[in-house]
């Protein structure tokens, strides 16, 4: 059976439709949407169409417990016990326990939000960045990147629960945010242990680690201030084994996303209109 | 038929056509029986990408204004992409509540700026009930409730009202704001304690642009 599987043959069915992240990064309506004044991006039930938004994060929360079961399932068997220790592949086993149940989970709290499976599209970026042919560098971009944005996302969500009122997306945001609290943990755990002795390998990791949460910033998804729909859950993240230095520094990379997005979208207005005339 | 205009003609950011959008709403003012009378301009906001949806209608002497986020007609799954069925059932839906505001029984109603988000939601869910008996595609309750929900609560008093909500035949204004009375006296959440901010924003330029 070959190792590394390529992200465009992951298994779907014909409800899921599949994006890229660059169809968002370069939609022609970026740099007028940067001239409106939408107040606070935060995600709160009293924000303009506030169930929609709700339930589009609630999809890509779904399609991203999908793919964390495959990635962790892929770490499993691409590696031999040199590169990846059988302990480490046993957490793996462990975290596809947790990822199973958290689809499930996402499925049905999607039905509950009147919404259904691949109401949505699904961008596999967080599988991709599980194809790393290196384990450390799947622990740090999934595990510390993304599942650290995870960490980010399911407490957004729990707080808008909470003020809407919502028993059932509060009590089970907080149920997958306690397990993934544990799986970037262990992500922090394997990371300082295979690298002990690899000062290189663990920067190397690291580095990677920063691509993927810039990517995965979004031209200002997560950040600490009023134009972030998803802040950064300190507390959790510390529980998880960030540090406040890498927490400040990720603040940084959301700031420079988002700077980033604003030029890209002011550069494409330059070019005029996409349709019409 | 009402006189039926659209803008912009023609869109510049997303590929919808104003001749398609036109038809449409001829078909969902055929539908919901609006009177030939009241002209009908329709503004479609293309800079809101989904999921920013949003829709106002205000009638006055010169006929009935929609504006309407670009969003209420984009594929969920396909950025850009148009998509005639959910618009049709958008144009129903916001020419059904023009076509309240034209009785006298809702002459007391606040616009559309003003009404609440309760208020909002309960005639929501009136409105899309009616669309779902004629037949609309792309109505749903289930979708509805969550939107509902948010507004009224997570109840079971919110919920018997939004059950007869959606399947009156006929209301009267003060009739949708007492049911918002009913579910505000049972709604035991806190209130924001600004001012929510309201779809109009939406529409609004940064102050410096
Ligand atoms: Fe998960
Ligand atoms: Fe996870």
């Amino acid at each position: 059976m070959r190792k590394i599987f390529p992200p465009n043959e992951l298994a779907r069915d014909e409800r899921f439709v599949r994006t890229k992240i660059e169809d968002r990064v370069f939609d022609p309506r970026n740099a007028a949407m940067m001239e409106r004044d939408l107040g606070s991006a935060k995600l709160e039930p009293s924000r303009p169409a506030a169930a929609d938004r709700a339930r589009s994060l609630m999809h890509g929360i779904f399609v991203g417990e999908i793919q964390a079961l495959e990635g962790a399932g892929r770490t499993c068997f691409d590696f031999d016990e040199d590169d990846a220790p059988f302990a480490l592949k046993l957490d793996m086993a462990r975290q596809c326990w947790d990822e199973s149940r958290h689809v499930e989970i996402s499925v049905k709290l999607g039905e509950w939000m009147g919404s259904e499976i691949g109401e949505f599209t699904e961008s596999t970026f967080l599988y991709e960045a599980a194809c790393a042919d290196d384990p450390v560098l799947r622990l740090c971009g999934v595990n510390r990147a993304l599942e650290g944005l995870a960490i980010d996302v399911f407490n957004a969500m729990k707080e808008f629960g909470d003020v809407a009122g919502d028993p059932v997306l509060e009590f089970c945001e907080d149920w997958m945010l306690a397990d993934e609290v544990t799986h970037v943990k262990m992500g922090s755990d394997w990371l300082r242990r295979l690298t002990e002795k690899d000062p290189e390998r663990r920067n190397r990791a690291l580095e990677f680690q920063r691509t993927v949460d810039k990517i995965f910033s979004l031209g200002g998804f997560r950040g600490e201030s009023d134009e972030n729909p998803v802040h950064l859950a300190r507390k959790f993240r510390r529980m998880a084994g960030f540090d406040e230095a890498e927490m400040d520094d990720l603040v940084e990379i959301s700031k420079q996303a988002q700077a980033d997005a604003e030029a890209m979208a002011a550069a494409a207005a330059e070019g005029g209109g996409a349709y019409g005339a | 038929m009402p006189a039926i205009t659209v803008a912009p003609d023609p869109f510049t950011l997303v590929p919808y056509d104003a001749s398609t959008i036109a038809q449409l709403t001829a078909e969902a003012a055929a539908l919901v029986g609006f009177p030939d009378d009241v002209a009908v301009t329709l503004e479609v906001d293309e800079v809101l990408p989904h999921p920013l949806t949003g829709t106002f209608v205000a009638v006055g002497p010169e006929g009935l204004d929609i504006w309407m986020s670009g969003a209420n007609f984009e594929d969920p799954k396909r950025p850009l992409k148009f998509q005639p069925e959910l618009a049709l059932s958008e144009l129903v839906r916001a020419l059904l509540r023009a076509a309240d505001r034209l009785r006298p029984e809702f002459s007391g109603a606040p616009t559309d700026e003003d009404l609440t988000d309760r208020q909002r939601a309960a005639w929501d869910v009136w409105t899309e009930g009616r669309a779902h008996r004629l037949g609309v595609p792309a109505t749903r309750p289930d979708r509805l409730l969550y939107h509902y929900r948010l507004h009224h609560g997570f109840n079971d008093v919110a919920d018997e009202v939004f059950r007869r909500l959606w399947d009156a035949d006929a209301l009267t204004w003060p009739e949708i704001d007492e049911a918002c009375a009913e579910t505000d006296a049972a709604d035991t959440r806190e209130r924001p304690k600004k001012t929510a901010l309201r779809k109009e924003q939406l529409r609004a330029p940064r102050p410096s642009a």
